[in-house]
């Protein structure tokens, strides 16, 4: 079950960074494909096969999983920066890639670092699932989570203005969707106090967290293709003057 | 509340007695499946009846007076007063009504663009408001004051709502009606050009207070829009 999920996220991710790279190429919104190309990479790095592949070239010890968290905070901190700007949100751009933000991006970078250094990390493991358990480790995943749910609290209130707003309905879908990923991630902050029985509610809500933001952030270019092309186009006073034509 | 299909079919058998419904609905433009569907479920909404009341030369006003919601329609039914009337005078009629009045070009006389206009239903109810009306409406039905907000805002009124609303107001139904599109001017027995009589004895200062007020209100709803449009503009540029 779980893997199916990872292998369609994977699927989705990568599906839609094909698609937005002949655009990419033109110069539309670059950023916003190295986002999608990052999301993918990222998913790539959590499913077993291509991880255990990997980390055995990279030398075994399980770097590939610190590359991994780096991804993931370049993601983020990407995703933050585009976001915040894009829902009007200042003091959320603030947080993001002001002093506050890029501090907190710096301790835990450095703190991911050592706690990765510290541990016994032999034996190509996904996930480190099968490592030792240590505390050093136990931090270090933490802080893994720690990162996308800081930028998570700070995009939420900026995204959720727009959901209840009166933008078009394709947009405001998009933008819940995105606030739902978001929201999970907030979510994975209780992860340590899930019953070992229920230790599946992980990567179902990892994975469930990519795919929604994935598909929020391709929703809102949808909507926007939909809108350039459709005809509810605002018209300003023309608009407003005129009755539309009953359906 | 839209109409029992009991007395919805007992009315069809009384204007159309030998015709099926397939054929009510190919004369009268509608949708089969949907009247079937809202046959079903007991609920005929009130555009149908208008609709086929219209398809066989029936008066609506007279049609929805069979239903016993809409039993108030048969009776005497009072005009719309003036206030009313102005508010189915589109805004840019006002605003013409203006220029005409000054002698400018153009001073040709021009026609009233048909009701509904774009803010037909909020124009409406804000002529008939003294100040409390929403507020008896809600407590008349129940309906929840931001529910009763959106209709205006969204310019549409439920039949049942419009009713409600003119007599919570103390006035006759028909100006709502025709505000909410159910029914045209003549269908609501309003003599022929009564809007431009209306319009004609506004003063000038009135003429020009209500354009004034109009024109506010329309440049609020632009300045409104152009907001929401930045906004989702700013969206799309950073992430579509």
């Amino acid at each position: 079950m779980t893997d199916v999920l990872a292998w369609a996220t994977l699927i989705v991710c990568l599906a839609i960074t094909l698609a937005r790279l002949p655009g990419a190429i033109r110069g539309h919104n670059r950023s916003l494909f190295f986002i999608f190309a990052l999301i993918t990479l990222a998913i790539l790095l959590s499913i077993d096969a291509p991880y255990m592949a990997i980390d055995r070239v990279l030398g075994g010890f399980n770097v590939t999983n610190l590359v991994l968290r780096f991804v993931l905070y370049a993601t983020f901190f990407a995703v933050g920066v585009k976001s915040t700007k894009a829902f009007g949100s200042q003091s959320g751009e603030r947080a993001v890639r002001g002093p506050v933000g890029l501090t907190v991006l710096g301790v835990i970078a450095a703190l991911t670092v050592w706690c990765f250094a510290v541990s016994d990390t032999q034996g190509s493991t996904t996930g480190l699932r099968e490592l030792p358990e240590g505390t050093s480790l136990e931090f270090y995943a933490a802080l893994g989570r720690l990162y996308p749910a800081y930028v998570a609290v700070c995009l939420i209130p900026g995204i959720w203005r727009t959901v209840r707003g009166s933008g078009p309905g394709l947009l405001r879908l998009a933008a819940a969707l995105l606030m739902g990923g978001l929201s999970l991630l907030v979510l994975s902050q209780v992860f340590p106090l899930i019953p070992p029985s229920l230790l599946w509610l992980q990567p179902l809500i990892n994975y469930s967290a990519a795919l929604l933001i994935a598909l929020g952030l391709a929703g809102i270019g949808v909507s926007k293709a939909v809108a350039r092309r459709g005809r509810n186009r605002y018209e300003g006073l023309a608009g407003s003057t005129r009755m539309k034509k009953k359906k | 509340m839209p109409l029992p299909s009991k007395a919805f079919q007992h009315w069809l058998k009384g204007i159309a007695p030998d015709v099926t419904i397939a054929d009510v609905c190919r004369i009268a433009g509608l949708k089969r499946t949907t009247l079937a569907q809202q046959m079903v479920r007991g609920k005929v909404a009130e555009g149908k009846v208008v609709s086929i009341s219209r398809a066989f030369n029936v008066n609506p006003l007279v049609a929805l007076s069979s239903f016993e919601t809409y039993a108030d329609l048969a009776g005497p039914i009072a005009p719309p007063t003036d206030a009313e009337l102005l508010s189915q005078v589109a805004t840019l009629d006002l605003l013409q009504a203006v220029i005409q009045r000054s002698g400018q070009e153009p001073a040709a006389p021009f026609e009233l663009a048909e009701p509904p206009h774009t803010t037909s239903v909020k124009n409406w109810v804000e002529s008939i408001d003294d100040g409390e009306l929403r507020l008896r409406v809600t407590e008349a039905t129940g309906i929840a004051p931001q529910n009763f907000s959106a209709h205006l805002t969204a310019n549409r009124m439920p039949p049942e709502l419009v009713i409600a609303t003119s007599r919570a107001a103390g006035v006759g139904p028909t100006a709502g009606l025709v505000a909410s599109g159910l029914i045209t001017e003549r269908e609501a027995g309003w003599p022929p050009h009564s809007r431009r009589a209306a319009l004609d004895r506004l003063s000038d200062s009135d003429l020009a207070l209500l354009a004034g007020d109009r024109l506010e209100a329309l440049g609020k709803a632009l300045r409104r829009h152009e907001h929401d449009q930045e906004r989702t503009d700013r969206i799309w540029e950073n992430l579509g």
